[in-house]
């Protein structure tokens, strides 16, 4: 299972933090992403902004990283720390 | 001294006074000591961006929400980035995370060198990249108010990172 994380914002739009998914046919981010963003009018607005930001197993990374069982991934807004 | 780099991720408050002390316990090959602390405004940067002036004090409380693990993780990585490039002797990293007052310390940021510009410039180093790379997000919530307005990145963070 992947592991698939929300936090800040979009954590409150989706009303969840944390959520399992299959990773059977998920081979990056990308497609983990388009494969939420499917499951409804909330996921296709939360998941389609073009500021969304991703971290891999707690690193930053981009969407094109690849997933494999076992990973953590998080989706978040710009970090705004400090 | 050999490079020391201290990192903590907490909910409770700090002592700017002590973490000076911290710093430059036992430690004297290190000339320079420079210290960043991060409070908590009473307004927020959407009114200090506002034509007129804001009279009332719009922001009571600040959630900082972070992400566990991955905090820490990136605090040390943007540490040991700096003790690349800069010749220092200890570097200390405290950030809150919860709800926060007006007028309480949210960030520290203290780093020791043998050289005073050494030691300014990575202080510097890691706020800017803290402001962009740390897993952290802030909420305002005005006086009286149950929910508040998350804090959008601002370009300027983004542009920061481009003078080092």
């Amino acid at each position: 299972m992947i592991k698939v994380l929300f936090f800040a914002s979009l954590r409150e739009q989706l009303e969840r933090d944390v959520m399992e998914v299959e990773p059977e046919g998920l081979a990056d981010v990308a497609q983990l992403r388009s494969k939420l963003a499917g499951q409804g009018a909330v996921w296709q607005r939360a998941l389609g902004n073009d500021q969304l930001q991703v971290a891999l197993n707690q690193k930053l990374s981009t969407m094109d990283a690849a997933i494999c069982d076992g990973d953590e991934v998080a989706f978040f807004p710009p970090v705004t720390g400090g | 001294m050999p490079l020391e780099i201290s990192i903590s991720v907490q909910a409770e408050g700090f002592d700017p006074g002590a973490e000076y002390n911290l710093l430059r316990s036992e430690n004297y090959s290190d000339g320079a000591t420079t210290m960043f602390v991060g409070t908590v405004r009473d307004f927020s940067p959407a009114d200090a961006a506002a034509l007129e002036p804001v009279e009332q004090k719009t922001v009571a409380v600040l959630e900082l929400e972070h992400y566990p693990g991955m905090a820490e993780s990136a605090l040390t990585d943007i540490a040991r980035r700096a003790a690349e490039r800069w010749p220092l002797g200890r570097v200390r990293i405290v950030h809150r995370y919860g709800p926060l007052a007006a007028g309480e310390e949210i960030v520290f940021v203290g780093t020791t060198s043998a050289h005073r510009q050494a030691s300014l410039d990575a202080c510097a180093f890691i706020m800017d990249f803290l402001k962009s790379r740390a897993p952290f997000w802030k909420k305002e919530i005005a006086a009286g108010a149950e929910d508040g307005s998350w804090v959008e990145a601002r370009a300027s963070d983004q542009d920061a990172l481009k003078k080092w």
